[in-house]
């Protein structure tokens, strides 16, 4: 995002004095907008308006790094306050919490149970991604003790709950090559904790009491040189939490700099209901991190499934795994239907499958995510890579026939994939919609 | 996409008979047919034949005529501040000023008027050394249009940069320059300024004047233009605005969108 000319001329000094070689400033104004011209043209510009200009270079939200290795977690850099714009980039961390008074067999059994919270979604494993220790003992050794017993169980990232600079040194000995997240900057402990960021090279999370508060705290710890941050608004009711992502979002990609970072939410109600209702809006509305004192696996899975399906590419058509699917109980009498891998595709026609109430199999074929006539259109829907997908799936040991339903709309495929596969083919209707009518018929 | 009918304007012969007589009933034909046909202004226009003096009480005249018929708000275009100001007097709802150049002495006048009153204003990237050639010499000027909007207090959508359409049969080199200036006019700024072409300019003295119009605007709002001063009685241009707009995925598509288009 450049500046444009109205935010560069007001940086400058106004003097008309043309020692830049334009006749006005609005003109030098006007060439840097364009990038004809450097600042460094012009002799009378203040340091302040330098470092304006080099901050309208840099993304409008800062991409920060928490963990190290494997799985280190990544937020930030968001560009749109709605997906369909272009796309959220970067999937919110899910931390769960440990509390630092558990006793050492409670600790390790707990952080084993956050390395079990991993879902198969679509073929592929998501988990949750940091352990938030907090100090609740309020002893810095007590606490140290804890993180660096959670460090020796767990690959994950970290955060470190605590406002005692004290405890945060004592925990960050141990695990500062880890790069964990410190838990929090205050007003009132801000230079301390900026200290111990600088010092080990680890992220920071500021924490103001409102928006207003947050912003000039956010300015200061900036000024004291921290430079990976995460924000907290201070807002632990829902409807607040909302207002405060909302306007830190909208406001960094206006380019006000105190609030270009990711933040962090607590979903703090008892209720596992409202508390998982509660994460799920901050998932929807712009969190980086999402903080959790619930290790059940089934408030996890809808979250986890959530931000999966939130921060998929909208440009991108959504596939299903190209495979046999069963629909209902399947015999080897059953129907086998062709069609391909483009999601909303293979869920109409799984959907009307399952309403005729007649068990059967449904082949999809890899069309790259595209549908019936797209893919045919694209010559990747071709009697070829379905005669394929009849013979690689093994779809044909698990059926008694060999009979093959394809899609209405691409009739035309019929009699060449009779011939290179070896199976009858029979023409489906042209909408899924008419499958139950079509078994009825066809079918017995 | 804005469009601002342009047909009730003194250099026509029946509105300047209208005027003349001062009978309503032409004003309001044209009033009636431009809102249905699409536009979202009227603009509103005494003609040179009104003699200075009359223009102030010949322009609120026709707002009050326009208004009485129409729900639509007014583009007063007038080189007549007194004109301007006595139309604002008047008028209902959220007015656009038709025009300031860059000039100092008359930004001095018209950006203070526009910010009085809460309308919105045109502003030519010209000044009394006439209309600049090439794109980036207008572009200076929207710039100077700018500066004074912020210093002003005008909020930048409410600034409508004009770049000037001259007529492609004697200024043919200026249509690429004009579609150059649209599409920068928004680096300048951010809320950036609107756009706004007195279309039917560019197809002055030519034959198939409705054809020019409807490729030019077809080719503006592809550049991003915002608004147009227009002739929204050629229903073939509409039809052009609406596809332009659909293209440019400013509106959802629909099946009907030539229709939705003109509802209000």
């Amino acid at each position: 995002m450049a500046l444009t000319g109205l935010e560069i001329y007001k940086l400058l000094p106004r003097t008309n004095c043309k020692e830049c070689g334009q006749p006005t400033c609005l003109a030098f104004a006007m060439q840097l907008a364009a990038g004809k011209v450097s600042l460094e043209k012009c002799p009378h510009v203040s340091e302040q308006a330098k470092e304006a200009l080099g901050a309208a270079s840099r993304p409008p939200i800062a991409l920060v790094k928490i963990g190290a290795g494997e799985r280190v977690l990544e937020i930030g850099n968001e560009t749109v306050l709605f997906r369909h714009e272009k796309r959220f980039e970067h999937p919110a961390g899910i931390a769960i919490k440990v509390a630092d008074n558990l006793s050492a067999a409670e600790l390790a059994s707990r952080v084993e149970t956050i390395n079990r919270l991993c879902f198969d979604r679509v073929g592929r494993t998501h988990c949750v991604d940091l352990v938030a220790v907090e100090n609740v003992s309020g002893d810095p050794a007590v606490f140290a003790a804890a993180v660096k017993a959670v460090k020796e169980k767990t690959e994950l990232g970290m955060i470190l709950i605590s406002e005692e600079p004290e405890a945060v040194a004592a925990a960050l000995a141990a695990v500062a090559a880890q790069r964990p997240l410190i838990y929090a900057a205050t007003a009132a402990n801000y230079e301390k904790m900026v200290a111990l960021a600088k010092q080990h090279d680890v992220p920071l999370a500021v924490k103001g009491e409102n928006l207003a508060e947050l912003a000039q705290l956010v300015e200061k710890v900036v000024a004291a040189g921290a430079k990976e941050l995460v924000l907290d608004t201070g807002a632990r009711k829902m409807n607040q939490v909302l207002a405060d992502q909302t306007q830190l979002r909208r406001q960094a990609l206006k380019r006000f700099r105190p609030f270009g970072y990711p933040s962090i939410v607590f979903a703090t109600d008892p209720d596992p209901v409202r508390r998982v209702t509660e994460a799920a809006v901050s998932l929807a509305k712009y969190a980086g991190i999402v903080v959790l004192d619930t290790v059940d696996p089934a408030e996890i899975l809808p979250l986890i499934t959530l931000r999966l399906n939130i921060y998929t590419d909208p440009q991108k058509p959504i596939a299903v795994e190209p495979k046999i699917y069963e629909i209902g109980a399947v015999t080897p009498q059953s129907p086998v239907f062709v069609t391909t891998n483009f999601s909303l595709t293979y869920f109409c026609v799984a959907g009307d499958v399952e309403a005729s109430r007649v068990p059967a199999y449904i082949l999809t074929v890899d069309t790259d995510g595209t549908s019936v006539l797209t893919a045919w259109a694209a010559g990747k829907f071709t009697p070829e890579k379905i005669a394929a997908a009849l013979n690689e799936s093994g779809i044909g040991d698990r059926v008694g026939h060999r009979k093959v339903i394809i899609p209405g709309g691409v009739a035309v495929l019929s009699g060449k994939l009779q011939e290179l596969s070896g199976w009858e083919v029979l023409v489906g209707p042209r909408e899924s919609a008419g499958i139950p009518a079509f078994l009825k018929q066809f079918w017995t | 996409m804005l469009l601002i009918g342009e047909r009730i304007n003194g250099m026509f012969r029946d509105i300047r008979e209208a005027i003349m007589k001062r009978d309503p009933e032409p004003i309001k034909k044209h009033a009636i047919l431009q809102t249905q046909g699409g536009a979202r202004y009227l603009d509103i226009n005494t003609g040179p034949a009104v003699p200075p003096e009359e223009q102030p009480e010949v322009m609120a005249w026709l707002v009050q005529v326009a208004q009485e018929v129409s729900p639509l708000p007014c583009c007063l275009d007038s080189t007549n501040p007194e004109a301007i100001e006595a139309g604002l007097k008047v008028h209902r709802g959220k007015a656009i000023i038709n025009s300031t150049t860059a000039d100092p002495w008359k930004m001095e006048i018209y950006f203070p008027m526009a910010v009085k009153y809460g309308a919105a204003l045109i502003g030519l990237t010209m000044n009394e050394k006439g209309v600049p050639k090439d794109a980036n010499d207008r572009l200076a000027l929207a710039m100077e249009l700018v500066a004074q909007a912020d210093a002003y207090g005008l909020p930048m959508e409410d600034l409508f940069i004009d770049p000037l359409v001259l007529p492609v049969n004697v200024a043919q080199d200026h249509g690429p320059e004009v579609l150059e200036t649209i599409r920068q006019v928004k680096l300048l700024a951010s809320p950036p300024p609107r756009t706004v072409i007195g279309l039917s300019n560019i197809s002055q003295g030519c034959p198939n004047r409705p054809l020019i119009n409807r490729t030019f605007l077809a080719m503006a709002m592809a550049c991003g233009l915002d608004a147009a001063i227009a002739d929204v009685e050629d229903e073939e241009l509409v039809n052009v605005a609406a596809t332009a707009n659909l293209i440019l995925n400013r509106e959802v598509y629909c099946d009907s969108y030539l229709k939705t288009f003109r509802r209000l």
